[in-house]
């Protein structure tokens, strides 16, 4: 029996990888940091001429393709974010935002007030109930209207709401997507009727002005 | 019953939120948050800065929407403003103006208090991750952990190619060496 090499004392795990950071150069002259990296970005299966036929590269492929494993394995980990950080994030922003609050109803209770914010989402889903339509968006307008009601009720600011009030009148914004096989014109208007039916029985609202704006079109194949 | 909402993209989403439509940025933020709370999290290495560095980078991010010329990617813009605001969180308001790779900004003494994973391996990276200079374990981040491409590591950290591939090359060394002894 011949014996060629040490067998029961092999070199300790990483002292390879050590050894090879180490030196700048293997005994082929290849390069350890392009060898590395060629094993870190995964391509250590990739040869290049010289390494199909070199034992050091390919032995070095294959020792910085283990020690980079944990690297690997943390990249594919999948991290969640916390609960309740993507609501959290949202409300900061709606801090930032004034709201101009529409007052709905005045009774002996007091007042009920909605958000122009809650309209809005009101309406993005009313519209996106319209056969044909892809995408929604809505905003309660900001406009001069909006900026007439909040001069004029600048004495009922309620608490937690940064301007006043606009009585039982919206106009709403929406942006849509529509498909091709809807005719885009009609579907603007069903949208129309669908948001202002939904705005006066779900908020009651009264008066309601519905702007939609088409600014896309999609393909449902 | 209203019909599954579709993609839509970024850039639509992004002009309708420079509109107004706040709608269109929940959408964004939704799909965006899970990416700038874990970019957040390994370049700070602690739940809670990840947690503040990702609200602060998103409102910033709504903030400045207006600044967004649309030259790069919403994500790349995204990622520029994630890692500005994880660097300067780490350096407490020493990274300043643009993030520049050629100069290495000091590391904190106190360093990352808390491990990412639970796993003994990814404790390992992770440790090791935390004793790379930031310049060097930010394009670790971008380009190993995230899969961006040197190129839009140079775009993200506004630095070059050739930089980003020596910062890496240098800490690939560091983390082989810290992983190998590990092992």
């Amino acid at each position: 029996m011949e014996v060629t090499g040490p067998v029961n004392d092999p070199a300790p795990p990483g002292q390879h990888a050590r050894q090879l950071l180490a030196g700048g150069q293997l005994a082929c002259g290849a390069d350890v940091d392009l060898l590395f990296e060629q094993a870190a970005d995964g391509n250590a299966g990739q040869l290049m001429p010289h390494q199909r036929d070199c034992v050091h590269c390919q032995a070095a492929l294959a020792e910085f393709t283990a020690l980079w494993a944990p690297v690997r394995d943390l990249a594919a980990t999948p991290v969640p974010p916390p609960a309740g950080l993507t609501a959290a994030v949202l409300s900061q922003i709606r801090g930032l935002i004034r709201d101009v609050w529409y007052t709905l109803q005045g009774t002996s209770d007091g007042a009920i007030r909605v958000a122009t914010r809650v309209v809005a989402t009101i309406a993005r889903d009313s519209a996106r109930q319209v056969t044909g339509v892809r995408v929604a968006l809505g905003r309660a307008s900001h406009g001069r209207a909006a900026t007439l009601a909040e001069a004029s009720t600048l004495r009922h600011h309620h608490p937690h709401a940064a301007v006043g009030v606009l009585g039982r009148t919206a106009v709403i914004d929406l942006a849509i997507a529509v498909t091709y096989d809807h005719p885009v014109r009609d579907t603007a208007r069903h949208v129309q009727q669908q948001v202002i039916r939904t705005l006066r029985d779900n908020p009651g609202l009264q008066a309601i002005t519905v702007n939609v704006t088409v600014d896309d079109i999609v393909d449902d194949s | 019953m209203p019909e599954p909402e579709p993609e839509a993209d970024d850039a639509y989403l992004v002009a309708r939120a420079r509109d107004g439509y706040l709608g269109a940025y929940d959408l964004l933020v939704a799909r965006h948050s899970a990416m700038a709370y874990r970019v957040a999290l390994r370049l700070a290495g602690d739940h809670h800065d990840a947690q503040d560095i990702t609200q602060e980078a998103l409102v910033a991010a709504w903030q400045n929407l207006d600044r967004f010329r649309g030259e790069s990617s919403f994500t790349s813009w995204l990622y520029r403003i994630v890692t500005r605001q994880a660097l300067t969180k780490i350096t407490r308001g020493r990274a300043e103006g643009s993030l520049d790779l050629l100069g290495d900004i000091p590391d904190p003494a106190d360093g990352p208090a808390a491990r990412a994973e639970r796993s003994i391996a990814a404790d390992a990276v992770t440790a090791a991750l935390a004793t790379l200079p930031l310049t060097q374990r930010t394009v670790v981040v971008l380009h190993h952990l995230e899969g961006l491409s040197y190129a839009e590591v140079a775009q993200v950290t506004r630095s070059t190619v050739p930089a980003v591939r020596s910062h890496l090359f240098r800490a690939r060394r560091t983390l082989g060496t810290r992983l190998s002894e590990w092992r």
